[in-house]
């Protein structure tokens, strides 16, 4: 099947838009295999990229492209006790999983 | 939901950012698109789970609003598109995918189906949701 999803790139053209994400620290949350991921993390300090779905998260860590190898951390975690201290991120997205 | 946004909330610094975005169920656009024009044939149906899980949101949000853990600063809304390669496939991956969220009536299909065979060599269909872009400010 060949699908494509967001042939235009509107999402990461519109979120660069509307939030600077340059040199901050982002927790998204829900982020699958990383599709949106991938497009902004490269602009970021450091990115958080939680799922609570386990194979989402073991495709993402094989996708992980090598540029942003130091910036995106993968993890685990449930929306609902997530395993950060407090005052850590400067921006969260809530990536489709609200 | 609102457990969630607390838990957000905790582990953003002062001032910082709460982005929601997510595609609203507003019966999304089926069309077949060329090169050369894109013709609309028609939308799916909103199944009540994709209602109720767009309702939920929206009622999270007000409640963390009201008890002052964000305050609203701005949103907007965009296109996002799925697009494949016949009708068939799209009509495949709703099925398999979405089939909780939306339907396709069997006119649409059969408009689309219609619209692709008649249409340029290179016409694809495509599903046109409307997603929303909010940003929230941590207070």
């Amino acid at each position: 099947m060949s699908i494509q999803k967001d042939p235009e790139q509107s999402e990461i053209r519109h979120l660069r838009k509307f939030v600077d994400l340059a040199g901050k620290r982002v927790l998204e949350i829900g982020c699958g295999e990383g599709r949106l991921t991938w497009q902004y993390a490269k602009w970021t300090e450091q990115t958080v990229a939680t799922d609570i779905d386990h194979d989402s998260l073991r495709v993402a860590k094989v996708d992980r492209p090598y540029d942003v190898e130091n910036i995106v951390h993968l993890a685990c975690a449930d929306s609902h006790y997530l395993p950060f201290s407090k005052e850590k991120f400067d921006i969260a997205i809530l990536a489709w999983s609200l | 939901m609102v457990h969630a946004l607390h838990e957000i909330h905790r582990v953003l610094a002062p001032g910082g950012v709460l982005i929601d975005m997510r595609p609203l169920g507003e019966r999304w656009q089926i069309e077949v698109a060329s090169a050369h024009e894109i013709r609309e044939t028609g939308r799916v149906m909103d199944l009540p789970e994709q209602v109720n899980d767009d309702l939920a949101a929206n009622e999270a949000m007000k409640e963390v609003e009201s008890r002052g853990w964000y305050a609203r600063d701005k949103e907007e809304f965009f296109p996002f598109l799925y697009s494949w390669d016949t009708p068939s496939e799209m009509e495949e991956f709703i099925e398999e995918d979405w089939a909780d969220f939306i339907e396709l009536s069997n006119d649409v299909k059969k408009a689309t189906r219609s619209a692709w065979a008649l249409g340029n060599a290179d016409s694809r269909v495509r599903l046109r949701m409307k997603v929303l872009l909010a940003r929230w400010k941590k207070l």
